[in-house]
């Protein structure tokens, strides 16, 4: 019988998941095995999250490297959102200096009370204008739209049914809303019905416009037909796919022909339009009862009227200049071939969000500093933000990228995936 | 205790979704199940074909909910928890010792376990009297060795039990969702039968040629 004693794992295959519930009585009691695990883990690749940008987040970056100290100069950017190239244009930047001479730094005050300036309102109803809804209702980020959207309507006794790969912040309102919580199985209308069934009185269904962390689409006319089915109502969090998607840019919804049968829209500004905020756009029913039963909106400071003037400019360019979609577009079908010419693995993405699918936990860590090193600028993602051995680097696409940009960029991801046989 | 090892061919653990009120009802008040998503815990089924114990070679059967371990200092705390409540055996010398010893519980009746592996599957049928129980299957990635540090629960007559497990071998995971399970109605799978869960596991661990050790019971 061997008598050694127990060998704990290394260090790299442990995870956040092992550090949520502890032993000890003191609320403090994981904080000393967390950070003497992040001791461990941090040099060894967790370093690369939270990175200091010392540039804007355009597509070349100076970016420093935490492990070393040094600033890595000029990495083209593959991990901000900013997929129109929108928040260093300079009629933003202009527009947010002559709004910080009116207003200041913030809005001081909860949107309901002092924080609404003139300029939250012209920009909400723009929003319902490009929206074609009724009203719709801002947030300080898109996190909170969909914590204050979600747990604003729906409530215990009440079912909420969400795609498995939903976001944080729908999977939080869902917790916040104490309504029971159904997950179904990603982008299949089959699982859907089943997890609709056996169940009386309120629904709410929620998908993404674009999957964060895979990029694809869900396919909406069938997730409609299982909705009126059991008398559901649809909610869309086009957090990704907002501005871009569509003839004019009005998401996922448009693109498919569904946006009139789809009940909430729901998205953010921190992504296309490059800055900070959320939406929830509608009736005008839904919006004014939203207003009254948002609580992430009502008891938390209004956006500030900076960021707001600076949205404003970012919808009018994106609303005037369709070309930037038609150059994202451009751009996401040339690096999807230059990635797929270089043998590079890329999942099912059908938007702008690309996953470079190396699959390997244990070594992503080490491909992802070598990466950065060579001069690119993306994030791994790894167990648990994603399942086991599907972890990936996520790629953003943006309008700005030029072809120089994409093709170096593929060849330094290639060059280093050849290193470990993941790309021929 | 001293350490005991069980040397096996072949051990598959399937993991699948059960709803959180269930894995609460079954686990005593002082552990919680690990959620992989809201209201959403875990069912592991556990199946090994074990050759070599101080027992001879038997199967055994184990449907468990996990928990979180218990944190002690970093370096010395297992990757996961579990706790077994529903387990049966090939051979009643096998669970009459792992019964005393751990404490886990289990049927007392012989069950059959067979473990058929064509291409990248290994399918598990397991059958009571000659009635099936459950068939489930995972599929194989990438293999590496590998060793789990893992802390067993058990509960007997309002003594709270916890042994350190560690399971070394061949091995492969994913979560590629390619598994499956069928359960049949039997005293042992009907608690499992009126409840919510996937039809399909959301992650396949499967071993082969290793060891389980189980190095200690503490009571606490
Ligand atoms: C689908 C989805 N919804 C909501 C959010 C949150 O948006 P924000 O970062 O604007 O708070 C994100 C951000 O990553 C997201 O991917």
């Amino acid at each position: 019988m061997p008598d050694a004693p127990p060998s704990p794992p290394g260090a790299m295959e442990y995870d956040y998941t092992n550090f949520y519930f502890g032993a000890g009585e003191d609320a403090f009691a994981l904080l000393a095995p967390f950070d003497d695990w992040w001791q461990d883990v941090k040099p060894a690749g967790y370093y690369l999250y939270e990175l200091p940008l010392h540039t804007a987040p355009s597509t070349r970056v100076d970016v420093e490297d935490t492990k070393t100290h040094e600033i890595r100069k000029g990495l083209i950017n593959f991990a901000s959102y900013n997929y129109l190239g929108l928040s260093y244009r300079p009629e933003v930047k202009e527009a947010i200096k002559e709004a910080a001479d009116i207003y200041g730094g913030g809005s001081s005050g909860s949107p309901i009370l002092s924080g609404t300036t003139l300029l939250h309102r012209q920009f909400s109803d723009e929003i319902a204008s490009w929206k074609g809804k009724e009203a719709a209702l801002l947030f300080p980020t898109g996190y909170s739209a969909n914590v204050g959207t979600i747990a604003g309507l729906m409530r215990s006794g009440d079912l909420i049914v969400a795609d498995q790969y939903a976001h944080a912040s729908i999977v939080d309102g869902m917790i916040l809303s104490k309504a029971t919580s159904r997950f179904f199985r990603h982008n299949n209308v089959g699982d859907l019905d089943k997890k609709l069934s056996r169940h009386e009185g309120k629904k709410l269904v929620i998908v993404e416009g674009v999957y964060s962390m895979d990029g694809d689409v869900p396919p909406l006319a069938g997730i409609l037909e299982v909705c009126r089915k059991h008398n559901a109502r649809l909610m869309i969090d086009e957090a990704h796919s907002a501005f871009v998607f569509g003839s004019t840019g009005r998401g996922v919804a448009e693109e498919q022909g569904l946006e009139d049968e789809v009940d909430i829209h729901l998205g953010t500004f921190s992504k296309s339009l490059g800055g900070q905020g959320g939406y929830v756009a509608g009736s005008s029913q839904l919006i004014n009862y939203l207003r009254g039963f948002s609580r992430s909106r009502f008891f938390s400071c209004a956006l500030s009227p900076v960021v707001v003037a600076g949205l404003r400019k970012a919808l009018e360019l994106s609303r005037n200049e369709p070309e930037l979609r038609d150059k994202l577009w451009e751009n996401v079908a040339f690096m999807q071939r230059t990635l797929s010419d270089l043998g590079v693995p890329t999942g099912d993405s059908t938007s702008q969000v690309i996953p470079i699918m190396v699959r390997d936990d244990a070594r992503i860590f080490q491909m992802g500093e070598e990466i950065f090193r060579e001069g690119v600028f993306i994030n791994p993602v790894k167990y648990p933000a994603v399942g086991k051995h599907k972890s990936r680097f996520r790629m953003s696409i943006s309008a700005a990228h030029t072809k120089e940009d994409l093709s170096e960029g593929a060849e330094i991801i290639a060059r280093v995936l050849r290193r470990y046989a993941i790309c021929p | 205790m001293s350490v005991v090892s069980y040397g096996f061919r072949t051990g598959v653990s399937a993991f699948f979704e059960m709803a959180t009120p269930d894995a609460e009802a079954v686990l005593p008040a002082y552990l919680q199940p690990i959620e992989v998503r809201h209201q959403r815990s875990v069912l592991a089924v556990t199946a090994f074909l074990f050759e070599d114990s101080d027992v001879g070679a038997y199967t055994e059967l184990m449907f468990s909910v996990i928990v979180p371990p218990q944190v002690a200092k970093w370096g010395e705390h297992a990757k996961a928890g579990f706790y077994p409540y529903l387990a049966a055996t090939s051979s009643a010398e096998a669970r009459r010792q792992r019964g005393e010893r751990f404490h886990f519980q289990y049927l007392d009746e012989d069950i059959d376990v067979r473990f058929v592996e064509t291409g990248d599957r290994c399918q598990v049928k397991a059958w009571a009297r000659g009635e099936p129980l459950v068939d489930f299957s995972v599929t194989q990635r990438t293999w590496e060795d590998t060793s789990h540090l893992l802390q067993g629960y058990s509960n007997c007559e309002n003594h709270r039990y916890r042994s350190t497990v560690q399971i070394s071998g061949r091995y492969t995971v994913h979560e590629n969702e390619q598994g499956s399970m069928t359960l049949y109605p039997h005293e042992l799978t009907a608690p499992l039968l009126a409840q919510e869960i996937t039809p399909y596991p959301f992650r396949e661990h499967w071993f082969k040629n290793g060891r389980e050790v189980f190095h200690s019971l503490e009571q606490f």
